[in-house]
Parts: structure tokens; C-alpha cells; sequence
């Protein structure tokens, strides 16, 4: 009996500090712009490893997709903190929403365009007249595309643009002559395919040829910088620590098991494989802090939504880039 | 009644604009989230004829894919009647590829078929396709008994006047299906499009759900409830045409 009301006083103390700590930690929500995958392994890794927590904050990682859109959900309240392409960011800067960029992930775009080498004669920007090029209308590889074609003077009627989907049979036919994928995800496996069939590779990349168009952001309201400034500079001190050591070839492992649990469709190869591919898109060179906001490339990126009509008029991008003084 | 339907859906249109505008100005949402009615004219304006276009090119293929539903329909549905066991068969095996979902289906048909006219097509014809037959098998397998006794105990009974009987006897229900399920063709298109066309409404959509649009998709769904309410107000009218030929005979 005595042993009874023991354990029941000890079960009651365990909840009640559980209670205690949980009420400690401010719960947010970080709303992601794509699925699990390894252009998330340091939000992943600092939830799963605690360092949301060690910052009093429990946040709920959730992952993005096509059909979310982390800067709607920002301005509706379902979420605190998100990521989104620069793209995204000024198209919703310009129709008036109250947004901020914290950190920016990728230093360099991921986004690249494979060809054959050895079919095609590629050394500088000039050489893409009179070439078939994969493109997604309507998605940032078309402005990305149209800024180079507009950079090296070439008229989109020199070009043949091919619609692309998710299927790469146009490219592994060679109807088309550059495809465009992400060089940290796609690129990884269509290589392999590549490299099975003895067939040489290449990648284009824009950010080498001029074209510097900013990739995944972390962003948050004005709102939350304003009346919650400590929440916003705790995440984000959490977020990029856990990121810095995702991304350390250190914490290897332990970052490809934290990615594996989340993303259980990729298999582990492969996400051993993607994870320098990664690194070096997202490090910034040497004595630069990780998630450093590059603004000369974020006015670049406007200027190319601008001259192509993406947005309405101009924005003042450096109101929309924050850092904490 | 082809202006009542206009008028209907003109209805539903502005509830559900006005909803979102009151949700906009209610929560104080940038334009971002909810274009302002200034934007969404404008788009309009600069949108309305190129999405008019998509809008018809959508419904050449949803009527296109409709037509081969119904052909298609007819024929295994009597096919169907034979047997109690073929029909039975038939239907089990419509109940199960109803199941599955047409964004699992369409990936594979497009990588097969191009994305070109020919997936559009195949898809919108799957979608409204098994409401079709698993409603004509329950027709042509249905014995008129009344009518049918006396040509058969005649002797004059033959497949084809079987199934004019059958037909005969349930045009109501039969137009009211077709009629019901030319939305699904429509609705199918656009799906198709939506996944992988390079052309028609659901491929503007899909472009405009990219660029996080919404008063391009508004301009786009304007358009459609206007396309889908012309080609409903068609079939009603062909069937209420074909009903009184009948009645007449």
C-alpha cells in the first residue's frame, strides 16, 4: 500500500516537472518549403537533436511541398518561421506581405542543367544558341534560364525551350540537350544512372555564368521581430548551429541518420552521396558566418523578376533582409 | 436554360469571391495572400482572353474523351449483359481501377503516351468513364420483362432490339448520367493538364500556382464554370431532344 502511494507521489513529481519543462519551451511552428530531403538536414538536425530545446524552444519541423507555401501560412498564423526561395520572397514583397529573410541557406542555387560533354560543345553562356534546353514553365528554372539567355544576348527564338516534367525520358533519349535538376538531390541519382551507362556528364551552372539567383531562405513576419524579438533571435541562433554542425564533416553520420529517419524513401546511398553535393552549395566561403544574407545576390534576383515582369515594380530589398544588431 | 445556369454559377462565383474578400479584409491579408479586387480586374483584363482559349481547348478534349466514354461504355456494357457472370465481372473489375487515384494512374500514361492530346484525352475518357459503365451495365442488364416477354415469346427478340428497349426504357436515367458525368470529363482534363500537359487551363494553373497567382487562377475558374455550364445546358438539350423523338415514335 505504502509502495503504492510512493510510486503514485514519484508518477505525480515526474509529471508535474514535465509539465514544468514544457511550459518552459515556446512552442513555433517552421514551416519548410519542400518534403524531408537532404536540402533539409539541418532543420531536421537541430530538432532531432535537441538544440531547438537547449534554445527553450520546441518547434515543429513540418515539411514543405508543392502544394505549401510558407510565406501564406506565415501571414495566417499557422506557422512562425518558414523557408522560401528569394523568387517566392519578392513576389510576396511586392503584393504588400509583411515579410522578413533571417538567413539564407543556399549560397549557391542548387539548381543546375545536366548535359552530355561529349555531345555537346558547352564552355561559356554563348554556346547555349541554337541548343534544346529543358525548362519548367512558369518555375524559377524559366526566369533562371531567361536571365542567362538575357546576359548573353541570345533571343529566345535561338533557343528551343522544352517543357519538363517529372519524367526523364526526353533527356535520356537526347531530345533535349540540357535538363534542369537540383545538383544536391536529382543530379545525384541521374548521375549514377549515367555513370552506369558509361555516358559522361556535365552540369551547367547559372551562379558560374553570372546568373546569381538566390535559392532557400528562412523567413519569419515582421511581426514576430517586432513583439517577439527573443523567440526569432533564439531559432535562429538553434537553427544555424544545427546546421553548422549538420553540415560538419564531423557530425557526418549522425546528420545521415537524423535525414534517414525523416526521409525514409531515399535510400541511404544516395543520401551519402547528396550530402557534400550539399555542403558546398550551402557553406559560404571561409571566414563567412553560415546563413550570411548575400545581399549583392538578392538584388540580382529582383532585378531579374523585374525585368522579366515577374513583379510588379521594384522592391526594396534590403528592407527585407534582417539581421539582428 | 442556358442562361440560368450562367446566372447560377455567376452566383457561386461572387459568394465565393465575395467570401475570400471578406476573409482578406477581415484578417487584414496582403495581396499576396488574397489578390485585392483591383488585381484580380486586372488579371482578368490581361488574362481573360488567353485563359478563354485554354479554357476551350480543355473542353474540345473533355468533350472529345466524353464521347469516347460513352462509345466505350456502351459497347462493354453490352458486352456486359450477356451474363450474369461477364457482367458481374465487368463491374468488380470497374469498382477496383475506380480505385485507383488518376495522379497515380497519369504519370504512367504520360511517360507512355508523350503529353501530348493523347493522354489528355485517355484520362479525361478513365474519369468519367466507369460512373458511365457501372450505370449502363445496371441499365443492359436490366430485362424490360414486360415488354421483352412478348417479342420473345414471338420470337422476334433480338440483341439489338433488346437493347433499344433497355435504352428506350431508361433514357431519363441514361441522359442524367451522361449529364452528370461530362463535369468529371472536365474536371479530368484539367487534372491531366494540370500533371503534365503543355497545354489547356489546368497547365495555366499549374503556372500560376507556381508563381503563387491566386487572381490568375480566379480569372481561370471563371472561365471554366462558364465552359462546363455551356456543355452541361448542350447535353441536357441533346437529351431533352432525344427524349421527345422518342416519345414521339
Amino acid at each position: 500500500m505504502k509502495l503504492g502511494l510512493k510510486s503514485i507521489c514519484l508518477a505525480g513529481a515526474i509529471f508535474l516537472m514535465a509539465c514544468a519543462q514544457n511550459k518552459e519551451a515556446e512552442e513555433v511552428d517552421y514551416r519548410l518549403k519542400w518534403l524531408f530531403n537532404v536540402s533539409t538536414v539541418g532543420d531536421l538536425y537541430a530538432e532531432n537533436r535537441g538544440y531547438f530545446m537547449r534554445h527553450g524552444l520546441k518547434v515543429n519541423v513540418k515539411p514543405g511541398g508543392p502544394e505549401r507555401d510558407a510565406l501564406k501560412e506565415l501571414e495566417l498564423g499557422h506557422a512562425q518561421f518558414g523557408v522560401a526561395s528569394a523568387d517566392q520572397v519578392l513576389r510576396a514583397a511586392a503584393k504588400g506581405a509583411p515579410i522578413l529573410v533571417l538567413a539564407q541557406l543556399f549560397q549557391v542555387n542548387p539548381l543546375h542543367w545536366i548535359y552530355r560533354p561529349d555531345q555537346i560543345s558547352f564552355s561559356s553562356g554563348d554556346d547555349l544558341k541554337g541548343k534544346r534546353i529543358g525548362v519548367t514553365f512558369g518555375g524559377n528554372d524559366e526566369a533562371i534560364l531567361r536571365a542567362l539567355l538575357a546576359r548573353y544576348g541570345i533571343a529566345e527564338n535561338q533557343v528551343t525551350l522544352f517543357s519538363v516534367r517529372y519524367d526523364y525520358m526526353p533527356f535520356y533519349e537526347k531530345r533535349v540537350d540540357f535538363w534542369p535538376l537540383y545538383l544536391n538531390a536529382q543530379a545525384v541519382i541521374i548521375g549514377e544512372k549515367l555513370e552506369k551507362a558509361g555516358e559522361p556528364f556535365a552540369f551547367l551552372s547559372p551562379d558560374q555564368l553570372g546568373v546569381r539567383f538566390v535559392a532557400n531562405s528562412v523567413v519569419t513576419t515582421r511581426e514576430m521581430v517586432e513583439k517577439r524579438p527573443e523567440t526569432v533571435k533564439r531559432f535562429l541562433a538553434a537553427l544555424l548551429e544545427g546546421w553548422r554542425d549538420a553540415l560538419d564533416p564531423r557530425h557526418e553520420e549522425q546528420a545521415i541518420q537524423v535525414l534517414l529517419e525523416a526521409d525514409r524513401e531515399t535510400p541511404e546511398a544516395v543520401v551519402r552521396r547528396q550530402l557534400p553535393v550539399t555542403r558546398e552549395l550551402m557553406l559560404p566561403p571561409a571566414g563567412i558566418a553560415f546563413g550570411t544574407i548575400d545581399t549583392a545576390a538578392w538584388k540580382q534576383t529582383e532585378a531579374i523578376l523585374r525585368s522579366q515582369k515577374l513583379i510588379p515594380g521594384p522592391v526594396d530589398v534590403e528592407s527585407l533582409l534582417f539581421t539582428f544588431k | 436554360m442556358l442562361h440560368r445556369r450562367i446566372y447560377q454559377f455567376l452566383i457561386i462565383y461572387a459568394i465565393g469571391l465575395g467570401l475570400l474578400l471578406a476573409l482578406k479584409y477581415g484578417l487584414n491579408l496582403s495581396d499576396y495572400v488574397i489578390p485585392s479586387p483591383d488585381e484580380i480586374v486586372r488579371t482578368g483584363r490581361s488574362y481573360g482572353g488567353p485563359y478563354l482559349l485554354a479554357v476551350l481547348n480543355t473542353l474540345a478534349v473533355a468533350i472529345l474523351g466524353h464521347i469516347l466514354a460513352i462509345g466505350l461504355a456502351t459497347l462493354v456494357a453490352v458486352i456486359g449483359r450477356l451474363t450474369a457472370w461477364i457482367g458481374s465481372f465487368i463491374r468488380t473489375a470497374a469498382y477496383n481501377i475506380q480505385a485507383y487515384p488518376i495522379v497515380a494512374v497519369a504519370p504512367i500514361i504520360f511517360i507512355l503516351l508523350g503529353d501530348g492530346l493523347q493522354s489528355r484525352l485517355l484520362i479525361a475518357a478513365m474519369i468519367c468513364y466507369f460512373p458511365l459503365l457501372l450505370s449502363f451495365i445496371g441499365v443492359f442488364s436490366e430485362p424490360i420483362r414486360e415488354i421483352e416477354h412478348f417479342y420473345e415469346s414471338t420470337g422476334r427478340m433480338t440483341w439489338r432490339l433488346q437493347i433499344k428497349i433497355r435504352a428506350f426504357e431508361n433514357i431519363q436515367k441514361l441522359t442524367t448520367v451522361i449529364v452528370g458525368s461530362a463535369t468529371m470529363a472536365m474536371v479530368g482534363t484539367i487534372v491531366a493538364e494540370f500533371i503534365a500537359a503543355t497545354a489547356g487551363i489546368g497547365y495555366s494553373i499549374r503556372i500560376a500556382l507556381y508563381q503563387s497567382d491566386l487572381a490568375k487562377i480566379l480569372v481561370a475558374l471563371f472561365w471554366i464554370g462558364v465552359g462546363t455550364s455551356f456543355y452541361l445546358v448542350s447535353l441536357e438539350w441533346v437529351g431533352n431532344a432525344l427524349q421527345k423523338r422518342l416519345r414521339s415514335l
